[in-house]
């Protein structure tokens, strides 16, 4: 069995005070933390952390370990002969064992613990898709990390699912141990961006362009919706930003139910101008009495056109 | 490879999630939830047969409290400010997603779908 100095791990020393582990730890495992760290090797050194605190934050643990006395890390030990009879000789089978496992025996020892039912481990993992499959449903392989080999389970995602949803598998996750049940899957659905629609829950939103004669005299324009293109009545006079709904051309719930679709409205004008439509944009500026700066029969006023 | 569709379930509010099974779901013990609890920062509501249940939706937060709890050494007090942040975070995400729907898409990328 090879030894490890937790000491040397956490950076403390051997007299060190409860608080001071505790404190040397967290500042380790916050600079090793899979989340805050992407630097190579960092899970690793996140683990053998853990691992020594296990050992040093217990006073039954940390004297036993400090009774093993000074070693080289890696150094080649035999534990001592009453350890086995402390942990039990199962702890000891096997010839993989190190010694933060045999510590950890130590603590189920302590607690009278046998090898009862042990549940599986849970697996999370994201699943990126598209609008469509959200909306209709789809099949996806999901990799799972298992036992240090990958298998891949095919699944079914049901319609209705929405961006951020998250989503339990039961009994899918990893093997239970002495007839303990399977582990679950956490699946968190992220939606791909789509080129024309935008999602809020299963309400779908996008641009729609006007030209200012349509958006103040009203049109019926095509649209594309997941359905098919259809007909949208845009009533004259309408606002830029203003939205126009569709109700249920969203998004599948699942239950039943669809989402609703939204418009809003955006008033594109010509970026350059015949000399016909300049001639009749200049007349309606002559003859009209419009003033957008002034609105609600209020005088929103404070910029005017220089003349 | 047959697909599996029928186990899923959505961790939404409307599920409900007993308490020893958000116990083991979150790595907490039955006593640890019952002090998130008494903190206010877990609600529970009473299930069919009256026992204690909670909304499928906490299970997300809680799980990732509890890993953030085994890897920092976190007391449970500090859990339940933890807790109370993460659903923060979580709702504001949910209005940040919101208000993206709302925002026009980049003037190149607007679409032009009338014929």
């Amino acid at each position: 069995m090879k030894f490890q100095d937790y000491y040397e791990v956490l950076g403390v020393p051997r007299d060190a005070s409860q608080d001071d582990i505790r404190k040397a730890y967290r500042t380790l495992a916050r600079k090793h933390h899979p989340d805050v760290s992407k630097t190579p090797g960092t899970e690793e050194r996140f683990k053998e952390v853990g691992e020594a605190y296990a050992t040093l934050k217990d006073a039954e643990k940390r004297a036993a370990y400090d009774a093993l006395g000074r070693r080289k890390p890696g150094e080649d030990f035999a534990p001592p002969p009453q350890w086995q009879r402390d942990f039990g000789s199962q702890a000891f089978n096997g010839e993989d064992i190190d010694l933060a496992d045999l510590m950890a025996a130590m603590g189920a020892a302590r607690r009278g613990a046998k090898p009862g039912p042990v549940r599986g481990h849970d697996y999370e993992t994201s699943a990126r898709i598209s609008l469509e499959q959200a909306h209709r449903g789809s099949t996806l392989n999901l990799d799972i990390a298992q036992q240090g080999a990958t298998h891949t389970l095919e699944v079914t995602i049901p319609a209705g699912v929405v961006d951020g949803q998250r989503m339990r598998l039961r009994g899918r996750g990893g093997k239970g141990r002495h007839g303990g049940p399977d582990g679950d899957i956490y699946l968190h659905i992220v939606l791909a961006p789509h080129p024309v629609f935008r999602t809020d829950g299963h309400d779908l939103y996008f641009d729609l362009a006007l030209a200012p004669w349509e958006a103040a005299l009203g049109a019926e324009i095509e649209i594309a919706t997941l359905d098919g293109p259809v007909v949208l009545t845009v009533p004259a006079g309408t606002q830029a930003g203003r939205k126009l709904r569709l109700r249920g051309r969203g998004l599948a719930t699942g239950r039943g139910a669809r989402g609703d679709l939204y418009a809003v409205a955006h008033i594109d004008v010509p970026a350059t101008l015949s000399p016909r439509e300049r001639e009749l944009f200049g007349q309606l500026k002559d003859i009209s009495t419009f003033n957008p700066r002034i609105t609600g029969g209020q005088d929103h006023q404070h910029a005017s056109p220089v003349t | 490879m047959q697909a599996q569709s029928l186990e899923w379930i959505r961790l939404d509010a409307g599920e409900n999630v007993g308490l020893p099974d958000l116990a083991h779901a979150c790595g907490m013990s039955d006593t640890e939830l019952r002090e998130l609890m008494d903190y206010g920062a877990l609600e529970g509501r009473q299930g069919a047969r009256g026992e204690v249940v909670f909304g499928a939706d906490q299970l997300a937060p809680l799980r990732e409290a509890g890993k953030l709890r085994r890897a920092f050494d976190l007391d449970m007090f500090t859990v339940a400010l933890l807790l109370d942040q993460l659903r923060r975070i979580d709702a504001l995400q949910r209005q940040l997603r919101s208000l993206q729907a709302l925002l026009p898409a980049h003037a190149g990328a607007r679409s032009k779908l009338s014929p």
